[in-house]
């Protein structure tokens, strides 16, 4: 029995985080709506009011400003795809939209949506957890920045509060480093990734890994950065032998955060196989 | 006959194709009738329980509720199923399954209907359910239906298989599993209806057999059969699963009663739990060979899980049973096929009727077998192919149109560049590539039973030329087919000919759009109409032109004298000198193959009057670090005997590459799991492999200009292919479909 609610649509964002302050435990934000509209129908949504925020200018754009690079949170994943700037300056969050459900949720789905939604298999959060990226909240209070990959409490649980908008994300821009996001799904498009992951890395003057910020997705109940891994391979130069002992560490770290699941047989020797793909350019190019 | 060229074997427009594109099509959910009420099956949520009371009063209270039916409102027998009858529309006593439908809601809105389903108060006692079909025969298990859990057996037997084993160089012995599957067509179920002024209840359906519809509905009712009128709307797919009665006989109840207009349209939800699924198998094979190579004898023993009700289970376990060798010559064969209720959902025909799944177990043997023997898998097959004058495992000695090493050959070249280069190992160190081939034969039409057709055809005092036929064209394009058929026959162009199809006030029976048996069989039946036609119009010319009958021929809506073709007389005048005599100008044509009904104790008999061959070459590209695989291409050789439409032909082989590839790799209904296509996958565009079609005609001489069918050949051979291909890959094989990533993974570190 599909849910029934009620439909508004502020057209600024002061207008937007005034609705959310008196009725915001009672609304629900409506982007894209690829996940939400799944939810009304199927009667799951316990809310009273949708709120559309696809009238909100605040919420929209790309830009390098000095703090980084400003993307607002109701920028769809196919203006990110198709953005000069994130080519440039976050080309593995490109990626990961590319390869983002199908054309047309591409043009539905918005960055913020894909974050606020939570899910463990979200294809923008390995990329923004790279990019260090820093999320823009506005609500009754004010504004607040939290780190990206604290925007998550658990599957499908937001630490967005319930009288907050995510306005905009702020990445570390990162240009000409190794980049690459990967997934495995059951087929080739619109599949909820299996595993995923995101990498950014730089070799030193000695050939080393000087720089590198990994993170693991639809493994761990969020979304997370393995510093354990990053640190194993800080300073090292890349062979087979080193590029596996980190899969390894990844799978470890997996294991230890999600514990031994059903699903575990097949998802630590895929952490591992994914990983010897994720940095093999980085072998195989020396 | 004369034969007009150009007609056949021409790739025409397809009837009805611009109105797909343009949106003109009207699918039974698009019929717009006044002030229609809605209809919501209230379906039970325990796979096995008593029903002990249903409470209507509450639900039928609220707003917009018209009425609450429950079995007790069904006037005549409140038992269908197209085999056997075990399934009623609505539930008396018992569930058996999550699904089965206990009370049908009407009411004046989807949300009213809805609110008033979820407010039907039914009480029950669970009752201990089975979901493993070796456990269901086990003594102590809970009777499902009281004749027992056994639904069918089905024997095969020739020669000694036991015996013969002693003297095989190699043998192997295997056991294979495959899963339930969702058909996934485009149009999830939807009908309508309404009560005409005379008081026939007309019912608009989505459906594969409109005949069969009538007759169920009409029985339902108690009513006489002229009071139902089955229209077959454009119907978005079927795939077996819309040759069960899906709604029609809800629709027919509530017009029944409430003479008004009704609709019923299911989510996809509602497909997912409501409608059939594809049977899954498990196949215990034992196959022996001697050192050339040459199949000596095979045992096989296969359990069919038909879930709560018979469908089409009978009809997938003897199928399962004849095919189970593939096409080759086995001298000793034991096969016995046990098809089995539990409470799973129901299984019934998809694509195929059994044989993908067999097709994926002997395909695997051969490769198995070649191992062993150091032979290669295109030469085991070679050498056992059937043949003109070999004789199949029931004993029927196949006496034309043996096309199966036609088809092998036409891979050949492939299949050879194919094996030279997969040792490459491409770009990356990940993966490994494989080759395989797939091979299959599938018999025309019904097993061992009649599965006639019937058509009309009628000229007017004009020279216009009626098809009439009950043959349900699902997107398949039979209705472009019979209209070559007839046009080919009259020797006029198809477009030429006016189709009225799949209403049962209007047509006759032409029976399932199933078994790959309407080009076959209803072209038979066209064609026999056609010709009767084209007899009489001979004749009124003979006695016009006063030249002997086999000098004449028809060509362009005239009888032409072959000697002489200025002299000629069109149709219209012939048509009209014949009605002056009283001589009909509409003909009925028939068909019945020439069947045996299969000896219930050794399975022998003609159960088909020819069979459809096809072997696929896949190459796939296996990522061995994370299971992940990629069909990289198909060469499909398929003999039909005569592809009266090449594209139609063509276009069956790649949907059928695509259904297979799904088969293969990732699909699987869990039953309590699946809900709707967030966990179903069928493959998307990307994929789908290069797929090069080849058409192989070895002529049917009983087929209508040499035809026999495609439509489920064209599915069957892609999997055994993509699995044998896997082996290739990784030198490990997988016994259990689909192969997917966990499966793929699994034997990638296994091969040490």
């Amino acid at each position: 029995m599909r849910s029934d609610v009620r439909y508004v649509r502020p057209s600024s964002l002061g207008e937007a985080v005034g609705f959310l302050s008196d009725h915001g435990p009672e609304t629900k934000p409506l982007a894209g709506g690829t996940d939400l509209l799944i939810s009304i129908r199927s009667g799951e949504l316990k809310a009273r009011y949708v709120m559309d925020v696809n009238r909100i200018p605040e919420l929209k754009g790309i830009a390098m400003t000095g703090e980084g690079l400003s993307i607002g949170a109701g920028t769809t994943i196919a203006e990110i795809a198709s953005s000069e700037t994130v080519k440039r300056l976050a080309p593995v969050l490109r990626k990961s939209c590319l390869s983002f459900g199908s054309p047309q949720v591409r043009n539905a789905a918005t960055i913020g949506g894909n974050i606020a939604n939570a899910s463990p298999s979200a294809d923008t959060f390995p990329p923004l957890i790279v990019h260090e990226t820093i999320a823009v909240l506005s609500g009754p209070d004010g504004e607040r920045r939290i780190p990206v990959e604290e925007a998550a409490a658990g599957p499908y649980k937001s630490n967005v509060g319930s009288r907050e908008l995510i306005v905009r994300f702020i990445l570390k821009p990162s240009e000409g480093r190794f980049f690459e996001f990967l997934k495995i799904g059951r087929r080739k498009t619109l599949a909820i990734a299996r595993v995923s992951m995101a990498v950014l890395a730089e070799k030193d003057m000695r050939g080393a890994v000087g720089f590198i910020r990994f993170c693991l997705g639809s493994s761990t109940p969020v979304p997370c950065r393995i510093v354990e891994v990053e640190d194993f391979l800080t300073g090292k130069i890349l062979n087979e032998a080193v590029v596996a002992e980190g899969g390894r560490l990844a799978a470890e770290k997996m294991i230890e955060i999600s514990g031994r699941r059903s699903t575990t047989v097949y998802k630590e020797p895929a952490v591992k196989g994914l990983f010897n793909r994720l940095l093999y350019p980085m072998v195989k190019n020396d | 006959m004369t034969e007009k060229v150009g007609a056949i074997g021409s790739s025409i427009p397809r009837r009805g194709a611009l109105d797909r594109l343009t949106g003109a099509s009207m699918f039974s959910a698009d019929f717009r009738l006044e002030n229609p009420l809605a209809l919501r099956a209230v379906r039970s949520p325990h796979s096995h329980a008593r029903v002990l009371r249903i409470d209507t009063e509450e639900a039928s209270r609220m707003p917009g509720v018209a009425r609450i039916f429950t079995a007790r409102d069904i006037p005549g027998k409140n038992l269908t199923g197209i085999i056997n009858k075990d399934r009623p529309l609505l539930v008396e006593d018992k569930v058996r399954f999550v699904g089965d439908p206990v009370a049908l809601v009407a009411a004046e809105t989807e949300e009213a209907a809805e609110r008033a389903a979820g407010a039907v108060n039914v009480l029950y006692e669970v009752l201990p359910a089975v979901y493993d079909p070796a456990d269901a025969l086990a003594n102590e298990a809970p009777l499902i239906h009281e004749k027992g859990n056994l639904l069918f057996r089905r024997r095969v037997v020739r020669g000694d298989a036991a015996s013969a084993f002693s003297s095989c160089a190699v043998v192997v012995e295997e056991t294979y599993r495959t899963s339930f599957l969702e058909h996934c067509y485009l149009e999830p179920d939807a009908g309508a209806g309404w009560v005409d002024a005379d008081g026939t209840l007309v019912i608009i359906a989505s459906t594969q057999n409109p005949h069969y519809d009538h007759s169920e509905v009409a029985a339902l009712l108690g009513v006489e059969d002229g009071r139902i009128r089955i229209i077959q709307a454009a119907t978005g797919g079927g795939f077996g699963s819309k040759l069960d009665l899906n709604m029609q006989g809800f629709i027919g109840l509530a017009l029944y009663h409430l003479q008004r207009p009704v609709r019923c349209v299911y989510s996809r939800e509602e497909t997912f739990i409501a409608t059939s699924k594809r049977h899954a198998l498990i196949m215990e094979m034992k196959t022996g060979a001697g050192k050339d190579g040459r199949l000596h004898a095979m045992k096989c023993r296969i359990l069919c899980d038909t879930g709560a009700y018979g469908s089409y289970g009978i009809a997938v376990a003897s199928r399962a049973a004849v095919h189970a060798g593939g096409p080759y010559e086995i001298e000793h064969v034991d096969t016995e096929v046990l098809c089995v209720y539990t409470n799973n959902p129901v299984a019934g025909a998809m694509r195929g009727f059994g044989t993908p799944q067999v097709a994926f177990a002997h395909e695997s043997q051969m490769d198995l077998l070649a191992e062993k023997l150091g032979m290669d898998p295109f030469e085991i097959r070679r050498r056992n192919a059937l043949r003109v004058g070999s004789v199949t495992a029931t004993g029927q000695k196949l006496e034309a149109s043996v096309g199966i090493g036609e088809c092998l050959d036409a891979i050949k070249e492939s299949y050879e560049k194919a094996r030279s280069a997969r040792s490459d190992r491409g770009d990356s160190p990940f993966t490994c590539r494989g080759v395989g081939i797939g091979a299959m034969w599938y018999g025309i039409g019904n097993t061992g039973m009649q599965n006639p057709s019937t058509a009309q055809v009628e000229i007017d005092l004009d020279g216009a030329v009626t098809l009439y036929t009950g043959c349900a064209d699902i997107g398949q394009g039979s209705t472009t087919v019979l209209a070559q058929i007839a046009a080919g026959t009259l020797g006029l162009a198809p477009d030429e000919i006016r189709m009225i199809v799949a209403d049962t006030k209007l047509t006759t029976n032409a029976g399932a759009t199933s078994a790959s048996r309407q080009t076959y069989i209803s072209g038979n039946a066209v064609r026999d109409a056609a010709a009767k036609l084209v007899d009489v119009l001979l004749t009124e010319a003979v006695d016009l032109m006063k030249v002997p009958k086999n000098s004449l021929a028809v060509e362009g809506g005239f009888v032409v004298y072959k000697g002489d073709t200025d002299r000629r007389i069109a149709f219209s005048k012939l048509a009209a000198r014949a009605r002056r005599k009283g001589i009909p100008l509409r003909w009925q044509g028939y068909f019945d193959p020439v069947t045996s009904p299969l000896n219930p104790d050794t399975g022998h008999g003609e159960p088909y009057a020819t069979y459809a061959y096809a072997c696929h070459l896949a190459e796939v590209t296996v990522d061995i670090t994370t299971g992940e695989v990629t069909v990289d291409r198909v060469v499909a050789a398929h003999d039909v005997g005569r592809a009266i439409h090449p594209e139609g032909v063509v276009g069956q082989i790649c949907g059928g590459v695509a259904m297979g590839v799904g088969f293969a790799l990732m699909e699987e209904f869990k039953p309590g799991v699946t809900a709707s296509f967030k966990d179903y996958h069928i493959p998307t565009a990307n994929d789908m492999p290069e797929v090069v079609p080849l058409i192989v005609e070895s002529s049917e001489p009983t087929g209508p200009f040499g035809a026999k069918g495609v439509g489920e050949p064209a599915l069957i051979p892609t999997a055994p292919a993509v699995l044998n291909a896997l082996s290739d890959a990784l030198g490990k094989r997988i016994y259990h479909l689909p192969a997917n990533l966990e499966r793929v993974l699994e034997a990638a570190n296994k091969r040490g």
